[in-house]
């Protein structure tokens, strides 16, 4: 049975985001699963009117275009993209809290494609014990 | 492997990850791994330092065997037996 990794989202600004999806491809490139919960602003993050768009650093936003210029050098995808080319090589789920859409205003058709579904606090909790590795960003 | 050992080695298929960051070249390596035969030799070749220790960790973990690396020119090379 393959060893799982999940991660729950609360955060959403895209220097999160991209920390996020870095320890999504060490998961993806060990053969672990990975299961994604967005909450609250996690679920902003992968909104379609928000995810491709500026949006500000939760630290040393002042540094922002440094960084975006240097992660260009370093031919870096966003954040986004990569978790769109991790679904494709390995088990990765991105799962939205059912009341953090409903904060926003938003559902599930308004999140990015590579949200699978919405699910429940239950759920979440019931993932996170049974996984091998956790992180809440 | 002494990096002359691993220099002469012969290479069923070399992945070029230089000019990627991390997790670029682990990830390059997964993609490339189907492309070696049983038993056959793949090289990585990074300019990012932590592909270093990355790929002997992932080696042990998906089963691979760990040949070793050296340095050429600036850049590491990462020499990995597909053993699965």
């Amino acid at each position: 049975m393959a060893e799982r990794m999940v991660i729950v989202a609360f955060s959403g600004s895209p220097d999160k985001m991209f920390s996020m999806a870095t320890l999504c491809s060490g998961a993806i490139a060990q053969d672990m699963e990975v299961d994604i919960y967005l909450m609250t602003w996690g679920v902003h993050a992968f909104r379609r009117d928000i995810a491709k768009t500026d949006q500000p650093y939760s630290e040393h936003d002042e540094l922002r275009q440094t960084v975006e210029e240097n992660a260009a050098k370093l031919n870096l995808s966003p954040w986004y993209e990569m978790l769109e080319d991790l679904k494709e090589l390995g088990e990765l789920r991105i799962h939205a809290c059912s009341t953090s859409p409903k904060l926003h205003g938003v559902g599930l058709e308004d999140l990015l494609d590579i949200v699978d579904d919405v699910v429940g606090a239950v759920e979440i909790i019931s993932a996170a014990q049974t996984a091998d590795v956790h992180f809440y960003i | 492997m002494t990096p002359e050992e691993l220099q002469a080695l012969s290479v069923d298929k070399t992945v070029d990850a230089r000019g990627t960051s991390c997790p670029g070249p682990l990830l390059a390596a997964k993609r490339g791994m189907p492309q070696v035969p049983m038993n056959g030799i793949m090289e990585v070749l990074s300019s990012d330092e932590g592909t270093k220790r990355d790929i002997p960790l992932w080696c042990k973990k998906i089963g691979h065997e760990y040949l070793g690396d050296r340095e050429a020119d600036g850049d590491f090379i990462i020499y990995v037996r597909r053993m699965k």
